[in-house]
């Protein structure tokens, strides 16, 4: 279980800009094999939050609890996908995929077939011997879900996973992460600014708004499980049409107050930079 | 499931090979086929003591090897390249590392570093000279001073440049400080640090003969001295030739070193690089 209790993060001051209160007052919790999405505005520092739950960078105020342990730096419960992938170009699949388990000093023969196992689940068979750079987004990301899963974590971090690829290769992998979390039914925080992304894959959306960020709002997702196999009709429904549009009525007023605010501000002072 | 990407080809099928390095090689082959066939032109049509052809040279070349003085300075020249060199490769990625990964090492050398690249690293001959004498030490803080600074600072961009989404990976799978740095910095790293010893290994070149020739004449800088003085310029130009053919091998070796460790590059980017790093003087 992840509990964010009263979170808070300030970027100092940098030079002439004034401190940036990032996250403020941010309550969270995800249950043991929750599948919690995050959706916000970009610059809502939800990308922020998901990096201190990793403990990557640290915090000013409150408490990252995870297991009731508090969070003082990266753990081998939790396992990060990143949005630019953050594979080694000069390693093979295979080794990317092995690569959390030989930083955990597995011996090779062990962790190579561990990690031949990970590459048939995300679908790469044959390609295990190729570099990261002659492979597609999609599949690239599909290795970086793989080394994630390769260390077998409690917990999955996934920072936009998808929003550098292509609309065609990102239903298709949503489609498989279903099917590997429903499966594996790991904890997952899943960052995304798709409406849609965020509905079909999760169990409850936190909406977060932007300056500070915080959540807004805790939206569940009562669509039925498994949706591996129903996504077409899933986003055919009624319901998760009525989901996503709570959503983007909430979204789109956050951005029409931020849009207010920077122009009142910028018309009755200085123009803008 | 599904796998949406096709297989991607080899980009060079190896029955290939041979055939596009000879289409490779052909424009060079070309370019200095004509440069020689304009050289010998020019200097037979102006007929002057000091530009000697190239049949001409190539003879005195020939003359010289035969009286076995190439060789032997050549023994002596290498030794002094390989000494000085591997001193400045090993030195200057060293301290290229720290200044690379710690910002107050790099705030504290930084000028040091650019102030001795680009002074003329030959006004530094007399000093080495009145330190060392005329011993093999002068010669080879010559090479040093020429080859390590741009090591260092080709070092230290490198280590500089390497992605902190790496790096932040690394961390977030629990890797050891030392993990860091030899799975991730270090290989990352490598592809700008070859840059560098490339661009070292030419100067480092330069470097011998200027300090043969200003410092112990010995090796083909003496050979270089003798023949002046004589105004022999076929044999000043044979020389250079091979000091040219030296500096290209020696240049190739780093290269093929290169390809065996940073192989994953492709090849586009291994092109891109040797711009990147660019040496003043």
């Amino acid at each position: 279980m992840i509990e964010l209790i009263g979170v808070a993060k300030t970027f100092p001051a940098r030079g002439a800009n004034p401190p940036v209160d990032a996250l403020k007052d941010v309550n969270l919790t995800v249950g043991d094999g929750e599948f919690l999405t995050i959706l916000g505005p970009s610059g809502c520092g939800k990308t922020t939050l998901l990096r201190m739950i990793a403990g990557l960078i640290p915090w000013e105020d409150g408490d990252i609890l995870i297991d009731g342990r508090p969070v003082t730096g990266p753990g081998p419960e939790r396992a990060l996908v990143f949005q630019s992938f953050a594979l080694l170009p000069w390693a093979t699949i295979l080794d990317n995929v092995a690569f959390g388990l030989e930083l955990r000093g597995m011996p090779r023969p062990k962790r190579q077939a561990r990690a031949m196992e990970l590459i048939e689940l995300v679908g790469l068979s044959g390609f295990e011997s190729r570099l990261p750079g002659q492979l597609s987004g999609g599949m690239q990301q599909r290795v970086g879900l793989a080394r994630a899963l390769a260390v077998d974590p409690q917990i999955l971090l996934m920072d936009e996973p998808f929003g550098a690829l292509d609309e065609q290769t990102r239903r298709l992998l949503q489609e498989e992460l279903l099917q590997i979390w429903e499966a594996t039914r790991k904890t997952v925080v899943f960052i995304t600014h798709s409406m849609e992304e965020a509905v079909l894959l999760g169990d409850r959306v936190a909406l977060m708004g932007p300056r500070p960020g915080r959540v807004v709002d805790l939206v569940d997702v009562p669509l039925p499980r498994p949706r591996a196999s129903t996504v077409d009709a899933i986003e055919g429904s009624e319901e998760f049409a009525k989901i996503t549009a709570g959503l983007w009525r909430r979204l789109r007023e956050m951005q029409l107050f931020r849009r207010h605010a920077a122009e009142g501000r910028h018309s009755s002072s200085e123009p803008a930079a | 499931m599904s796998s949406v990407a096709v297989k991607v080809a080899r980009p060079h099928p190896p029955r290939f090979r041979v055939a596009q390095l000879a289409s490779a090689a052909a424009p060079a082959t070309i370019a200095l086929g004509i440069g020689i066939a304009l050289w010998e032109i020019a200097a037979r049509a102006w007929s002057q003591p000091f530009f000697p052809p190239f049949s001409a040279v190539v003879e005195r070349l020939v003359e010289l090897i035969a009286e076995g003085k190439i060789l032997a300075s050549l023994v002596g020249s290498l030794t002094n390249l390989a000494i000085g060199f591997t001193v400045s490769a090993v030195v200057g990625v060293g301290v290229g590392m720290l200044m690379g990964a710690y910002r107050k090492v790099e705030m504290a050398l930084d000028i040091y570093v650019y102030a001795m690249l680009t002074a003329p690293s030959l006004v530094f001959a007399p000093i080495f000279f009145a330190i060392f004498g005329l011993s093999r030490l002068s010669i080879l803080g010559v090479i040093i001073v020429y080859s390590i600074f741009i090591i260092i600072i080709n070092t230290a961009a490198a280590i500089r440049g390497v992605s902190p989404a790496l790096i932040e990976m690394g961390r977030s799978y629990c890797a050891t400080e030392r993990q860091l740095f030899f799975k991730i910095i270090l290989p990352a790293a490598l592809p700008l640090i070859f840059a560098g010893l490339r661009l070292g290994m030419g100067r480092a070149v330069k470097g011998t003969i200027n300090g043969e020739m200003f410092i112990t004449a010995v090796g083909l800088g003496a050979v270089v001295i003798s023949a002046g003085r004589r105004f022999d310029a076929a044999a000043v130009l044979a020389v250079l030739l091979v000091i040219i053919v030296v500096a290209l091998v020696a240049i190739k070796l780093v290269q093929l070193v290169d390809a065996r460790l940073t192989g994953w590059l492709p090849s586009t980017a291994r092109q891109g690089r040797a711009g990147r790093a660019s040496s003043p003087g």
